[in-house]
Formats: structure tokens, sequence, C-alpha cells
């Protein structure tokens, strides 16, 4: 299974891939990835590599990602030649109206991918007073969820609740259930 | 079953730099320092986690600068204690000096240097590869291909290093450095031999006459490690054969090694053959040649210089840099590897059709890549803000940070090395002494890059009287590289271990400065009045003043007020003053109505930008409304 984890730095995208990688070491599956540290984690464009299963290089090559987990949806459209034909797009829209533009919508149907959005800032801004550092904890919510990949949710919950510092735990699981909740087919 | 493995085995996933962390205590290193510098950083306070935990009882300590830190690891080592250093490529170049001169030392405990590359590069003013300069000095060369070789390949340069009494180098590139990957982890060593500095001129006290015993020796002694590589290190240096009869091999080192292997898999290849080389320096040069004896041609896949294939008496079979086959600038992605092994293969394969409906989307929906820019609420854009707005007309040096990230707000108009803002600086003064350009001059430094080596430069311009305003820009943390201690904040890295704060105001009037002001960098105001002062006072005097601009980093996350802000829409003229010169992620243009908005994905409240909008149109938000 290949990962790609897009966003802009300061997101909070690298959890994402500390996740994936504590449910794959546990299941006793070798894992490889690759991160953004440095300049770029300062508000730029930002990618995280992960891969489960027998690889030797952390890099995903173009166009062979299964799923494409994106923070953020210009991240996603200009990360989207990662994925490879029949993978899953999971994203945070913020302004639906882009995935209205036909080439796009040509590119996604001709490759086949299959896309599940949320509106992640108006579901945290919601229920969580706005604080956007649980991004990544409900794209979680909403992948697993959703049963994309080949993680369970209840396996997704348990290495986050591991992972989570205990004040945030508890905001933590909420998160994850909204994501859960959130995913739906566009 | 998955239990089981566990115990056994323990393994873990590490970034990269946490392997070579790993490593380092694992060996029984006594002695690491280092100064931050991506994608190296994560190493040195690894190293302290695991020393922590295994109670080792080894020194950890970020050195000033690289030089520094190369120089207190390599006395340890004069000691017997084996000693590491720890950098980023570029910093080898401030280190450089000692490194050259220390290579041709009849070593005691052994020297690890550990240098990390940047090919992209990622985050680096170049792209310069770490093992010509191991060819330059003529040390020894580990180039690991993963985190779990990485970690191994640190044993090995420590003990080679006591083997032949020589320097190593252990060059990671980034796509190492900051992989994750499962790795197994070991159990603390002791060091061989004893620890104690033993008196002797003729070893430690490097005169000509010295060198021209131990140049010869030197030469020796890599004569003797390229044979060692030949035959001792299969682990690093072995053949992956063809299954089928083979028509192209190819030699490849580091990370280059991965990724190739991973695409002739998908692209079901069964008749190239791989030569994985991870000491490429000096290179098992005949090791090399017996197997591009079995292959009609060679492709040479290494970054970012081509430091085998010039060990390489003959090149005519060889499909490299010297004859443009492989790129000589630029990260070998994946993408990059995959397009020239197809060619090279014969025709390459067709781009998908799909690609050109992909790229008019980007163009059509107007996006590019995100730019690095400065955090929401960080000091340093109140900063340039005020710096920018006191003296409009000023030249702005500037040097490496976070801060290089004002250039988004047209704040500075140098950025070199660091500590070159002062100097830069001296050289535009010296130019406005012999020409009519008397332009004011002020100059923009971070706390790190302060003592890094910008105090020097600060002493010089004291000394030679250069007027100009050096404004350090002291957020109390090494922000850039992910918030590492330095002098300014005193702080040290293994448990109890407890440093002292060397108080930049100080520093600076014991150079002589006498001109010294420090205030909050939100206030932009009092900024803005500081900066025409100090210019005012560095030109009357002849001589350089300095302004502390001070505010902690929002990567420290302190608590601070929140004062939550809103456009008034009625006032905005849509004049882009703000998007221009404040340059905030929280505070973006709306093209379709020709204003300004917040955009509060992204803004932390700090506030500031009320001070910058010259119709008043930022404003305190009241009650819910933006
Ligand atoms: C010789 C050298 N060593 C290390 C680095 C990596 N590096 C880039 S910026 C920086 C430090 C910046 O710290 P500071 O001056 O305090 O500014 P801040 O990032 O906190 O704004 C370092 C160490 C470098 N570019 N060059």
């Amino acid at each position: 299974m290949q990962y790609i984890i897009v966003g802009i730095g300061g997101q909070g995208i690298l959890f994402s891939s500390k996740v994936l990688g504590k449910i794959a070491i546990d299941r006793g599956l070798s894992v490889a990835g690759s991160e953004v540290h440095g300049m770029a984690q300062r508000g730029g464009s930002v990618i995280s590599h992960f891969k489960i299963g027998e690889y030797k290089s952390p890099l995903v090559q173009v166009g062979e990602a299964d799923i494409l987990v994106a923070f953020d949806q210009n991240e996603a459209v200009r990360n989207l030649q990662y994925l490879r034909k029949g993978g899953t797009l999971v994203v945070n829209v913020h302004d639906e109206k882009a995935f209205e533009n036909a080439s796009l919508r040509s590119y996604i149907e001709a490759r086949g991918i299959d896309v599940r959005s949320l509106k992640g800032y108006d579901l945290l801004k919601k229920h969580m007073g706005g604080n956007f550092l649980f991004l990544n904890v409900l794209l979680l919510g909403a992948m697993s969820g959703a049963g994309i990949g080949d993680f369970s949710y209840d396996e997704v919950a348990k290495a986050v609740k591991d992972l989570s510092p205990s004040k945030f735990e508890e905001d933590n699981m909420k998160v994850l259930e909204l994501g859960r909740e959130a995913t739906h087919k566009k | 079953m998955t239990e089981v493995l566990q115990t056994v085995t323990k393994k873990a996933i590490l970034l990269g730099n946490e392997a070579i962390a790993r490593g380092i205590v694992e060996a029984g290193c006594l002695v690491a320092t280092a100064y931050p510098g991506t994608p190296s950083s994560e190493i040195l306070p690894a190293v302290a986690k695991y020393a922590d935990e295994m109670n080792s009882p080894m020194a950890v300590e970020w050195g000033v600068n690289e030089k520094v830190a190369f120089e207190t690891a390599m006395g340890a080592s004069f000691a017997g204690a084996r000693s590491c250093a720890v950098m980023k490529q570029v910093g080898l170049n401030v280190a450089a000096d000692p490194f050259m001169s220390v290579a041709s030392y009849e070593m005691n405990g052994a020297l690890l240097l550990v240098v990390a590359d940047d090919p992209g590069p990622h985050s680096s003013q170049t792209e310069q590869d770490s093992r010509y300069f191991a060819m330059f000095a003529k040390i020894p060369c580990f180039d690991p291909a993963s985190a779990a070789e990485a970690k191994e390949m640190v044993f090995d340069a420590f003990a080679l290093s006591e083997r032949f009494k020589i320097m190593t180098m252990l060059r990671p590139t980034v796509r190492v450095d900051h992989c994750r990957q499962d790795v197994e982890l070991g159990e603390l060593q002791k060091q061989p031999g004893t620890v104690r500095f033993e008196k002797d001129a003729s070893r430690w006290v490097s005169l000509p006459a010295k060198v021209r015993i131990n140049h010869p020796k030197l030469n020796k002694k890599i004569a003797d490690i390229r044979e060692a590589f030949e035959t001792e290190f299969g682990k690093y240096n072995y053949e992956v054969p063809p299954k089928k009869e083979g028509v192209l091999g190819i030699v490849a080192s580091g990370v280059s090694f991965s990724l190739v292997t991973d695409i002739l898999k998908g692209m079901g290849r069964e008749d190239v053959g791989i030569l994985k080389i991870g000491t490429p320096q000096p290179l098992p040069v005949k090791m090399v040649a017996s197997f591009m004896e079995k292959y009609p041609k060679v492709l040479f896949l290494e970054e970012t210089y081509p430091v085998m294939e010039m060990q390489m008496p003959d090149r005519t079979k060889i499909l490299g840099r010297w004859n443009g086959v492989v790129p000589s600038a630029g990260e070998l992605l994946p993408e990059v590897i995959a397009e020239i092994v197809s060619k090279v293969l014969g025709p390459g394969a067709p781009e998908a059709p799909e690609t050109e409906m992909l790229k008019s989307a980007i163009q059509e929906l107007g996006i590019t890549p995100r730019k690095p820019m400065l955090c929401p609420g960080c000091p340093h854009r109140a900063s340039f803000f005020a710096i920018r707005q006191a003296i409009p007309n000023a030249i702005n040096p500037s040097d490496i940070g976070c801060y290089s990230l004002g250039v988004n707000q047209k704040g500075l108009d140098t950025v070199v090395a660091m500590g070159a803002s002062v100097t830069v600086s001296s050289g535009l003064s010296l130019v406005s002494r012999i020409t009519d350009d008397k332009r004011p001059i002020v100059a923009t430094i971070g706390d790190s890059t302060f003592f890094h080596m910008g105090l020097l430069g600060l002493v010089n311009a004291v000394y030679n009287k250069h007027p100009l305003v050096l404004a350090v820009l002291d957020n109390s943390i090494t922000a850039m590289t992910g918030g590492q201690a330095n002098p300014a904040v005193g702080t040290k890295l293994r448990k109890g271990d407890e440093g002292r704060v060397v108080d930049i105001e100080q520093a600076c009037r014991g150079c002589g400065v006498s001109h010294v002001v420090t205030l909050n960098a939100y206030d932009v105001a009092a900024g803005k009045a500081a900066v025409k002062e100090a210019w005012e006072y560095a030109k009357e005097h002849e001589e350089p003043a300095v302004i502390i601009f001070r505010y902690p980093c929002m990567l420290l996350r302190h608590e601070q007020a929140k004062i939550r802000v809103m456009v008034d829409q009625e006032k905005c003229v849509g004049c882009k003053f703000c998007i221009n010169f404040f340059n905030c992620p929280g505070l973006v243009f709306n093209d379709a109505a020709n204003k300004a908005v917040i955009d509060d994905r992204f803004c932390v409240s700090c506030g500031v930008c009320r001070s910058v909008c010259p119709h008043g149109a930022i404003v305190e938000a009241s009650g819910e409304g933006r």
C-alpha cells in the first residue's frame, strides 16, 4: 500500500504518517516513508510519502499511490498525478466550486479516482472552536471510517490514542469520530 | 507472531536521523557535538534522548557553529574518546579548516563526521556533494542507502577510524535523513581503549615539517582503505545480478540504489544488473571495473556530483554525468531515474494522455506551489515591517534563518551565508565612503546566526568604524531548523545538564558597540522609531549600532493575548499595501471584491496587522464578525 499525504507546512501532516507507521509496526509490517523538514515546513507545500510492504525506497513514484490524503484541496490537485488509476483521494475541501472544473472532472473520471471529500474547516469551526490543528486526526477518521486503506477505524483509533499527549486524547477521539461521520462520496 | 518478532529483534520505526543517532549512542560514542542545519538537525537531540534512555555517560552539546562543534569533537578524540560531529553540508564549509588539517593526523580515539547533503536542494544554499570534501581531505566516506544501513555504517565508521587512525565521514542525503523506516535496535556498547590525553607534540602539533611526514602516510592509509573496501565490506558493496542476460549494468550509491531497485521491479525488468556501492570514497575501483566488464553499457546513479564516475580511469562505457545522460543538478527523484532508465533501455514510455487534463486543470484553477512564508504571528514579520517603513530607501542585507523569508515583504536585499548580513553591510558602507551613494544600511540577523558568525563581523565593523545598523531578530530559538537552543537560550540537551545564557546586548557592548537598544518586536511604532534613531547615531558616530527586536517564536507556543481582527471592507481601498509589505498567511486578497480579508484558517489573532494599514482598515473585531 502506498500513501501520499500533502498539505501546507504547519498543518501537522507528519502526525498522520506517524499513526500509520505505528499501526504497521504493531502488525509486524515493514514501512518506508519520507517527510519534509526545514524551510518548506514554514507554510509552504509539503508532502509525505509512506509505503507499507516490501519496498526499498522511501519515495512513491508518480502514478503509483493507492491513496492521496490532502489537507488542502489545492495541494490535492497539484499532486493528483501521484494517484494510480482507481486510487482514492481523501481531501479537505474549502471551496467546492473548484471540483466543478471540467478538466479536473475529466481527469478524475479518466483515471477512475474515488474522491472522498469533507469540509474540515467548517467541521472544526463548529465542533472544535476552530482549532485547525485537529485536521490531521479528522482526516485519519475520514479515511479509516470510510474503509479506505488497509486499516480499520479501531486500529487507527488505538494508534491515535497511543500517540496523543494525554491532554489531547479526549479531543482527538472526538475529532476522529467527526471524521468518520463526515466522509461522503462525491 | 507479531509479538515474538518484536521482542526478539526490537524494531522501531525511526526517522533516518534517529537511526543514525541510535547508532552513535549504541556504539559507545563519548562526545557528540553539532550545529543544527536541515537535513541533519534531528540527529543530535535524538542522540541526547537515547543517551538519557540508555544511561550513556556521553556528553552531547550544540556548538555555536560547525567549526566550534567539529573542533570540540576533535579535541575529545585526541584524548582517545570515540567522538562525533554532526552538521549539514554547508556547515562543513565553515568547519573546513580544521577538517582539512586533522585529516592527516595519526588519530587516537575515533573521529566521525556526519555530514548531511541536500540534493534538490530542499533547504539549503548549495547542492554540494560532501563526498568530494572527503576526497579533497583524503578520508573515507560511507554513503547509506537507507535508515537501517546508515545506523549500521556508524559502527563501521567508528571502527575504521580506530583501525586506520583516520577521521571518517558518514554522508547521508536528505532522503535518508528524513525517511521513516523500521530499524532494529541494539544495546549500549562500551567504547574500546582508555580515555586520557597524552602529551605528544610530535602528534598533536601540526607544523609544515610534520605535514611532510604525514601526507605520504595519509596516501598510504587511503590506498589501504580502498583495498579494504574492495574485499571486506560486502555488506555495503554488492552485486544484484539480473535474472536474464544483462543488457544494462547500473552502479548506484545512496538512496538512488533503493529507488532504482523499486523502479526496475515495477517495470518488471529482469535484464538489468546492479552494483550497489556504500563506500564511494575511496571507490573500490577493481570491483566496479569487473562489474562493468559484464555489460555492454553501464549507468552511474549517485547524488549529487560524479564522485564514483570520476574515479574510474576509463569512462568510455559509462552513461553518467560526463556525457549528460544523468542531469548535473537537482535531485534524482524516482520520476527522473525512471525516465533515464527507460531512455537508456529504449524508447521511453509515452506519457499518459490524461496528464494534459490535469495540467490544464491546475492552470485553469490558478494553482501554484505554496511558497514558504513566515508563520502567522511571527515576530520577524513585525520587525521587517518596522525596519522597512522606518527608512524605505535603506539597503537591507540579511542573513540565513526563518527571517530570510522577509524577502516576501521586500524587507531584505541580500542573503548569502551565515553571518554575511554584517559583513556585506560593511562592504556597502565602504562603498558609501568612496562614492556619493549615502543610503542608510540596516541589516537583519537571527539570534543563532548572530552567535554563529555574526559576532565576528560586528567586531570587525566596530574596529573599522563602519556606520550601519544591525537588527538582531531575537526569537530566543534557532527556528528555521526546528527550534534548537543556542547561547541566547542557554539550555542544553541532556537531562540534568545546565547551560548559561549569553546576553546579546552585553555581548554587543563588550565588542564596543555603544548604541544598543532592546525592544518588543510586536511594537511596530517603537521599532520604527528605534531604527531611525539608531541610523542617526551610527552615521554621526561612524560606528555600528544594534537594535535587538525581541519576541518569542510562534513554535514555542507560548500563551499570548488574542486580538481578533477584521478588515473593514468600507475602508479598504484594495491597495495591497498589507499584502506586499506585511505578507501574512492570515491576511489575503480577495480579487473578486478587490479587498483584503482575514483568512481565519491561518490567522492566530496576534493583532499586529492593526498597525499596518495606511487607511486604518484593519481593526479589532467586535463580537463574532470579521
Ligand atoms: C553554515 C550553515 N549552518 C547551518 C545552516 C542551517 N541554518 C539555516 S538557518 C539557521 C539558523 C537560524 O536561526 P536564527 O538565526 O536564530 O534565526 P530563526 O530561524 O530563529 O529566525 C541554520 C542553523 C546554514 N544555512 N548554514
